[in-house]
């Protein structure tokens, strides 16, 4: 019988590295967490109607990759680079269908782990970037906004608009790793 | 709350949870090294050592490119085992610094080049040190590459720079045991060359086969 999971480092680290030699139900408790803690970091961050094929993605990509945790090493910063790469993955893909307005995410609640999510968090990512591109982003690729709207918008003609779509996701996938 | 798609998903995945080796760094930094010794091994077993070699005979350019040389590719090794396992705060800055005291070779090569006075000397056989250099990189770094694709590098294409980068240095040290020449127009072009064709092969080639 597997205890109640609760979602800080220690555990998450345990359960992975328990799942890493091949225990079933620590797996499958880790990967429940570890949904839940996706889609609280997804937030805001993602339409919320793509939230759960994102989570799907980079529980996949945690499966296929599991070997590649070091168990020496946190668990969180690891979970996190992937969940990052596999976002940039979704932001490259070409979207161009309208998205409910972005909204809370009412199921999910605070805790001390968004201490951790902080840390690692997407926001830290948009922080590096240039205004002028984080703005574009957010409003095509995020919140599904035509090129012409978000050129209306930010004042960018519709030509800059592309451009600072492509250079912005261009630095981000540089800075998957950084802006800890 | 999980839904049951997610449910379902879950179930399938554990249901698969076969044990695996973890990618521990020593491991991958153990069998880089390993491959370096192969490669200077068929290098010297296939091309000979340099004459000269044990005797001290050489130059003190010869000395400094292998050691720069070897600094990146150990630089770049390093890097490059971690890459595969990523995490958010990893930075990976020491090839780059690597590399501009690396830079001083062709720099070298070029300003040797530019002030040489009359003919400049050169032997048919010193391009072939780019080719040797090239082939001795595959065998340094095919390990490397095959650590990298079963890993999960976020940045393919800086991972298939310091892949390239780290593999042409390797091999280049490698190749350098046996290479006859000491010059410094020689070492500063025939030597950089196969590094700079490494790292642009692994940037735009290589890193395409590493993305997951």
């Amino acid at each position: 019988m597997v205890a109640p999971v609760t979602g800080d480092e220690a555990t998450l680290a345990r359960l992975m590295r328990a799942a890493q030699a091949g225990d079933r139900r620590a797996y499958t408790a880790l990967l429940e967490e570890v949904a839940r803690w996706l889609r609280r970091y997804f937030r805001r961050r993602i339409a919320p109607e793509r939230i759960d094929d994102l989570v799907q993605d980079v529980l996949v990509s945690l499966h296929t990759k599991r070997a590649t945790y070091d168990p020496a090493r946190a668990f969180f910063p690891w979970l996190a680079a992937i969940a990052r790469y596999r976002w940039l993955d979704h932001l490259r893909a070409d979207y161009r269908g309208r998205t409910s307005e972005l909204r809370e995410d009412s199921a999910a609640e605070d805790s001390d782990e968004d201490v951790v999510i902080a840390r690692v968090s997407l926001d830290r990512l948009f922080e590096k970037l240039p205004p002028t591109q984080a703005e574009v982003i957010e409003l095509v690729r995020i919140e599904g906004c035509s090129i012409a709207e978000a050129s209306e918008r930010t004042g960018q003609s519709q030509s800059l608009v592309k451009v600072n779509i492509h250079r912005g996701l261009k630095k981000l996938s540089a800075l998957v790793e950084k802006a800890n | 709350m999980n839904t049951p798609d997610m449910r379902s998903l879950i179930d399938e995945l554990a249901e698969d949870s076969a044990p695996v080796l973890p990618m521990r760094k020593g491991r991958g930094l153990g069998q880089a090294l390993a491959a370096f010794v192969v490669t200077v091994a068929v290098v010297l077993v296939l091309l000979g050592v340099r004459a000269g070699l044990m005797e001290g005979e050489f130059s003190a350019f010869f000395v400094v490119t292998n050691l720069l040389l070897l600094l990146l590719g150990i630089a770049c090794t390093l890097a490059v085992v971690a890459m595969a396992s990523p995490r958010v705060g990893a930075e990976h800055d020491g090839p780059r610094w690597a590399m501009v005291m690396a830079a001083v070779i062709p720099v070298a090569g070029v300003v040797a080049l530019a002030g040489h006075a009359g003919p400049v000397p050169y032997h048919w056989d010193e391009p072939l040190c780019v080719l040797f250099g090239l082939i001795a990189a595959v065998i340094a770094g095919s390990v490397q590459f095959r650590w990298l694709k079963h890993g999960a590098p976020v940045s393919p294409e800086r991972a298939g720079l310091l892949l390239g980068t780290g593999a042409g240095a390797l091999g280049t040290v490698a190749y350098g045991l046996s290479c006859p020449f000491n010059s410094v127009i020689h070492l500063g072009l025939w030597h950089a060359a196969p590094v700079i064709v490494a790292a642009l092969v692994g940037r735009f080639v290589l890193a395409r086969f590493l993305r997951w």
